[in-house]
């Protein structure tokens, strides 16, 4: 509470967020030299469209994360956003907004079921996600059976005023996806540190029982999580949608290795009580910045993307294995004796 | 017999008879015998697959990276056969690959103590990345004839013979599982790794030989599905983790570990594998299939998982009637203790 701002300062140099800062800069500095379009604002904020709706969903899945769970169906939850968007709009006449706001309540509702397993009926959440990935993806593709174009071509020729959610430039560079995803970095981050709410996600993390022994019913603050998580998904779906132009039913069924890394990069810890949103959105753009960053500046084909991406994942979760590994603990801590002997 | 019928695996046997009645009686026309023959026919992968995945879930964790390893080996092995190479080397190949990558989930998972779902995340999406890398993304096509032909090959009827070594390779597993010493570790790291390790058993070691095993196994249904397809595209494989996961969980096992029998995971092979074919005959077309494996998956794990909260519960209130019983004794006997 009473710390001087220099202590303050000196905590947060030393801190998971710094080093992320500065793998960030990096990124600039290696991209940047290797090919210098990588710098330039504009071709910068227009690839920040590919990856927002990933940034979006590893706040949310932050929390999920937190408690302890894992959320692998928020990708699935995407594609069926997209669909419902799409085919209300399109076949059944709706408003464009009330279909996207139609779509988002029914990804909550999505979210409250699996949570639902999760927290009432104590199922592992990695299989229940698992099968609400394939239920959901599933629920998308009867969805586009429903359409009158055919399920591979999309639904698209959505009216301007929806394209501009995602289309939208302020003061000409800065997309409008950046700005709703710092918007929600901000609720977020607002939700989970600064509210009772943000406290009690943390506290059934670090033990359900405890929490539950405190008054506090941690199996609805479970279930939230997967409601936010999975609500988060189908506002990035909404975002894609207008981005693309396009709806489709598979979109963003490859995202899951990308949030879970994301997630995972920015510190949150995997099994439960300990994570942080500035960490999570942070990261998710070193790994939006990695995947626009190799392809332009060192020729790496899009599909080979996932290696390193999958190889970040692997050597982040076993440094921070390796810290908490009784030899290698030993290890530092005996080098940090030295230091303080010589 | 009581307990046989007792057992999980009858339940799942149940099930898929149940499940095959069912489709019987809304088209008669898919109770044929060879219908029924080459449902089991083509859970050949499906099974090889689920039995390695059942062997990481027996320990406790999760190996979400066989898909990738199926389709990576496959697409190594395919090339090497496509090339002319021989035979018997390119399946050692492809069966070294596999071990491999099984031997590197098992350091991170069992050694590190990286969480199993995230470490094979992470390798999944490397190999998948790597099988782009080794094709250009290209197909692996033409392959050899008489390499096709294994997978057609007939042994009594319409029962192939890849089907058969299958089998008969399942049971040997499941013996070696219940008969031998070391086949009862990997159960009993599952149940209890503390309690494992205090007894004496490797639990380390353990744990590395399940994940070596899960690999060999996808490497094997890997080099089983090339010659099924004939063909490997750069997204051969993937979905088959699920697909095992869910087979396993069908088949009985509990996820928790520690539970359950490859028996069990051959059977929700055969449920899982079944399903598509089944669709086909209830005229509702294979755009169910995703939807009805979600909640087939969710289902049996929420049935599961009450059931067993069930049994908690009575073993509790069971406990707690014998020690009030036992504190009555106590106290008519004198209450020595006070």
């Amino acid at each position: 509470m009473n710390k001087s701002f220099l202590q303050k300062l000196k905590e947060f140099l030393k801190s998971w967020e710094m080093v992320l800062i500065c793998i960030l800069l990096a990124e600039f500095v290696v991209f940047g030299a290797a090919n210098s379009k990588f710098l330039r604002p504009a071709l910068l904020f227009n690839s920040m469209n590919d990856f927002m709706s990933i940034c979006i969903i590893s706040l949310f899945v932050t929390f999920v994360m937190i408690t302890g769970g894992i959320d692998i169906q928020a990708g699935s939850i995407v594609g069926l956003t997209s669909i419902i968007i799409g085919v209300t709009w399109q076949d059944f006449g709706l408003n464009i907004w009330v279909a996207a706001l139609l779509a988002v309540i029914v990804a909550a509702l999505c979210g409250a079921l699996s949570g639902f397993f999760v927290a009432y009926c104590g199922v592992q959440a990695m299989v229940v996600t698992l099968g609400g990935s394939f239920l959901y993806a599933g629920i998308a593709l009867l969805v586009s059976n429903m359409a009158s174009t055919a399920s591979y071509q999309g639904i698209s020729g959505f009216p301007d005023y929806f394209k501009i959610l995602s289309k939208y430039k302020f003061f000409g560079v800065i997309p409008s996806q950046l700005i709703i995803f710092l918007i929600l970095t901000v609720l977020a981050y607002i939700l989970l540190h600064r509210t009772k709410y943000g406290r009690r996600i943390f506290l059934v993390g670090v033990n359900q029982k405890a929490a539950e022994y405190s008054g506090i019913n941690s199996r609805l603050v479970i279930m939230s999580t997967y409601v936010l998580s999975a609500m988060s998904a189908s506002v990035a779906g909404v975002v894609l949608t207008a981005y693309l132009g396009t709806a489709k039913s598979d979109l963003g069924s490859n995202f899951t290795l990308n949030i879970i890394t994301a997630v995972v990069l920015g510190g949150t810890l995997s099994t439960g009580g300990k994570g942080n949103v500035v960490g999570t959105a942070l990261a998710s753009v070193v790994i939006g910045l990695l995947r626009f960053g190799l392809p332009l500046c060192f020729g790496v084909g899009t599909q080979y993307l996932d290696i390193p991406v999958g190889v970040l994942l692997l050597v982040v979760v076993v440094a921070r294995s390796m810290g908490s590994h009784p030899t290698t603990a030993n290890l530092i801590r005996k080098w940090k004796e030295r230091g303080r002997e010589a | 017999m009581k307990k046989l019928l007792k057992s999980r695996e009858i339940s799942s046997f149940l099930f898929l008879v149940a499940l095959f009645l069912i489709v019987g009686i809304i088209n008669p026309n898919f109770l044929t015998s060879s219908n029924i023959v080459a449902c089991f026919n083509d859970s050949v992968v499906y099974i090889i697959v689920s039995v390695g995945m059942a062997f990481a879930i027996f320990i406790g964790e999760i190996d979400v990276s066989v898909g990738a390893n199926l389709g990576f080996t496959a697409t190594v092995v395919s090339c090497m056969l496509r090339d002319g190479q021989n035979w018997l080397l390119a399946f050692a190949v492809g069966i070294i690959i596999g071990a491999l990558m099984g031997l590197f989930n098992g350091w991170g998972v069992a050694i590190m103590g990286v969480p199993s779902l995230i470490f094979t995340l992470g390798t999944n999406g490397v190999m998948r990345g790597m099988m782009y890398v080794y094709t250009g993304g290209a197909w692996v096509e033409n392959l050899p004839a008489e390499f096709k032909k294994l997978y057609t090959n007939t042994l009594v009827g319409s029962i192939s013979v890849n089907l058969t070594l299958t089998v008969l390779a399942v049971i040997a597993i499941h013996l070696l599982l219940k008969k031998t010493k070391r086949g009862r570790y990997f159960i009993a790291v599952g149940d209890n790794p503390a309690g494992a390790a205090m007894v004496g058993i490797p639990a380390t070691q353990t744990k590395v030989a399940a994940y070596v095993i899960c690999g060999v196994l996808a490497a094997i249904s890997g080099i089983v599905f090339s010659s099924r397809i004939g063909f490997v595209t750069a997204t051969s494989g993937s979905g088959y983790e699920m697909k095992a996961v869910a087979a396993c969980v069908l088949g009985g096992i509990s996820l928790s570990g520690g539970v359950g029998s490859v028996i069990g995971a051959s059977i929700g092979a055969v449920i899982m594998a079944s399903i598509s074919r089944l669709l086909v005959f209830m005229e509702l077309g294979s755009t169910y299939d995703n939807t009805i494996t979600g909640i087939l998956l969710i289902t049996i794990v929420v049935a599961d998982s009450l059931m067993q909260r069930n049994t908690a519960e009575k073993n509790r209130r069971q406990r707690l009637a014998a020690r009030t019983l036992s504190g009555d004794k106590a106290k008519i006997g004198g209450g020595d203790h006070e």
